[in-house]
């Protein structure tokens, strides 16, 4: 069924024969800081794009066959660190999958914990993610307020973790550390602050000339388009599918915790914003009613070193969407294979639809909008057919490029668009063939 | 349909003029970590009895055995080993304090481990004679 990679090859280049009168853009393709490093070959008719051919895995990190080699326990860290964001979900995920090979329950004051954990997590992804939105939207100010805010949320990790980003909370079978004593009226009290500040940059994003102007109407798909293309997470609730793994196959505590499924309709990156607050919301409500209720009780039972023989997989829903651990033993110490799929690889298609039909200078914001990890800006160059120049752009020309497009009345007070390129323009000049 | 004028954003900018910085002079002032930090790892050579679990453990194989000869217990000789630790490459998960039986490791509240020599990371302290 699918095409050997010189197939491949050649039915791209036969694309590219078709478009040979507009101009091709090759975006990417290497940032250590992705996941799925992404490389995109943009087809552009004067400042729109026509078409999106991308080609994936450029870093190939062997996560999955370095996990063969290692003890169960261990490669519960090193998934952890398949991503820098959303660190906790994977170690959880990856764990719930020899949860099952190994027949034993997990206490509920453990699975409450999980949660907590998990939806803070959540919350200080969309931060995250809403501050970068806002830096390459040109609204500064907002990232600094949001990044500030992202400071709260961080801080209760760290008070419950022991550490920001890593929390290396999981366990086979429950959880290391439990909730410190004395937590429950300051986790509340920042969670109903954090709903307070999400309220209030909903009013923002809703009203501000910048945020509209650069994330209304741009990156439009369909429901159908989405549903077709298999999107997960937010890409699929901002057409307003109800995909969440919290509600369709809940794991943790998740069927006991009040669940809030945000879906909107509207289909636009101005959606994605809306969408990622309220959910934002739904999850401070969410960890708020975890730490009133946690149950008493242990919070681990101990799992021998060898995991019984068996294959399982598991799903658990990350910020960015949906991943996916499969798990296979064949008894001993380490695992016979595990394969791990993470949400930006399944909304990549969608995006490249988001993509289609917008200007070069919406592609910062489109791109983030599906919540990669935005460094691939970093490597954008540009071929004009017309005069064989080729130059490259920084991530921050191109972000300066996209604000001067949509308020020109800024640029006088920037350095011009014209002398981006004529700065850039010098650096080098080559044929088109050696592309 | 969404109103387009930009007053939302002004009060607040108001409220951050008259705040004090929310940044903190960090390498001037000392930095408050929680209790449950997790820092630099240490170990206590004295209660360390060189059972191994904790090189066995590690995730990022921080911890290297190394042999120290042999001692006298009754008619039996027993290899001496005490743990080496690398924390170039710790990550700090806190697996192998979890594990030790004998209470002999525990993750400090420094975090200051930046330093150009790489040697200086090994840490020696229980393999020292």
């Amino acid at each position: 069924m699918s095409a050997t990679p010189d197939q491949q090859r050649r039915e791209e280049s036969a694309g590219l024969m078709e478009y040979s009168a507009e101009s091709l853009v090759p975006f990417g393709p290497i940032h250590p800081a992705l996941k799925e490093p992404e490389y995109f070959k943009l087809v552009l008719e004067g400042e729109r794009i026509i078409d999106v051919i991308p080609r994936i895995g450029y870093v190939h990190r062997g996560l999955e066959k370095a996990a063969e080699s290692r003890p169960w326990v261990q490669n519960m860290y090193m998934f952890e660190r398949t991503c820098g964001i959303c660190s906790f979900v994977h170690s959880l995920c990856y764990g719930q999958a020899v949860e099952e090979l190994t027949m034993f329950q997990v206490p509920r004051r453990a699975k409450f914990i999980r949660t907590i954990i998990a939806e803070m997590e959540r919350i200080h992804s969309h931060l995250l993610w809403v501050g970068l939105m806002g830096h390459w939207a040109g609204f500064d100010t907002l990232f600094m307020w949001v990044w500030n805010d992202r400071e709260v949320v961080l801080d209760l990790v760290e008070a419950i973790a022991g550490n920001r980003v890593h929390k290396s909370m999981n366990a086979f079978c429950g959880v290391r550390r439990d909730m410190p004593e004395n937590m429950e009226e300051r986790i509340v009290e920042r969670m109903k602050f954090l709903t307070d500040r999400a309220r209030y940059y909903r009013e923002i994003i809703d009203t501000e000339e910048t945020m509209l102007k650069r994330t209304e109407n741009i990156g439009r798909v369909t429901a159908e388009t989405a549903e077709k293309l298999c999107a997960v997470g937010p890409m699929a609730r901002y057409v307003g599918l109800r995909r969440d793994v919290r509600l369709n196959d809940p794991y943790a505590a998740y069927d006991e915790v009040p669940l809030d499924v945000v879906t909107t309709t509207d289909g636009d990156v101005h959606a994605l914003l809306r969408l990622r607050l309220d959910e934002l919301v739904a999850s401070a409500n969410m960890v708020t009613y975890a730490v009133q209720n946690l149950p008493d009780g242990p919070i681990r039972v101990k799992v021998p070193p060898i995991i019984p023989a068996g294959e399982h997989s598991s799903h658990c829903e990350a910020p960015r969407g949906e991943i996916f651990y499969y798990v296979k033993s064949s008894g001993g110490r380490t695992p016979e294979r595990v394969k791990s799929r993470q949400p930006t690889m399944a909304n990549l298609p969608t995006a490249l639809e988001m993509l289609k039909g917008q200007t070069l200078a919406d592609i910062p914001v489109v791109l983030t909008a599906i919540d990669p990890c935005f460094g691939c800006m970093d490597r954008m160059s540009f071929y004009d057919t017309e005069t064989n120049r080729k130059w490259t752009w920084s991530g921050e020309e191109l972000r300066q490029f996209g604000i001067n497009y949509y308020f020109p009345e800024r640029a006088k007070r920037k350095p011009a668009l014209a002398d981006l390129i004529g700065r850039s323009a010098s650096v080098e000049q080559c044929s088109r063939e050696e592309f | 349909m969404p109103r387009r004028t930009a007053g939302a954003a002004v009060p607040e900018m108001f409220r951050f003029m008259l705040e004090k910085p929310t940044t903190e002079a960090y390498p001037f002032k000392p930095i408050q970590v929680p209790e449950r930090f997790r820092g630099k790892l240490d170990i206590d050579p004295a209660k360390c009895t060189g059972c191994q679990v904790c090189s066995l453990v590690c995730p990022a194989s921080v911890i290297t055995m190394v042999d120290l000869g042999t001692r006298k217990v009754g008619d039996r000789e027993l290899r001496v080993r005490r743990p080496l630790f690398d924390l170039s490459s710790c990550i700090y998960c806190g697996e192998c304090v979890d594990n030790c039986a004998f209470n002999a490791l525990e993750l400090t509240k420094q975090f200051e481990v930046a330093t150009p020599n790489k040697a200086d990371l090994m840490m020696r302290k229980a393999v020292a004679k």
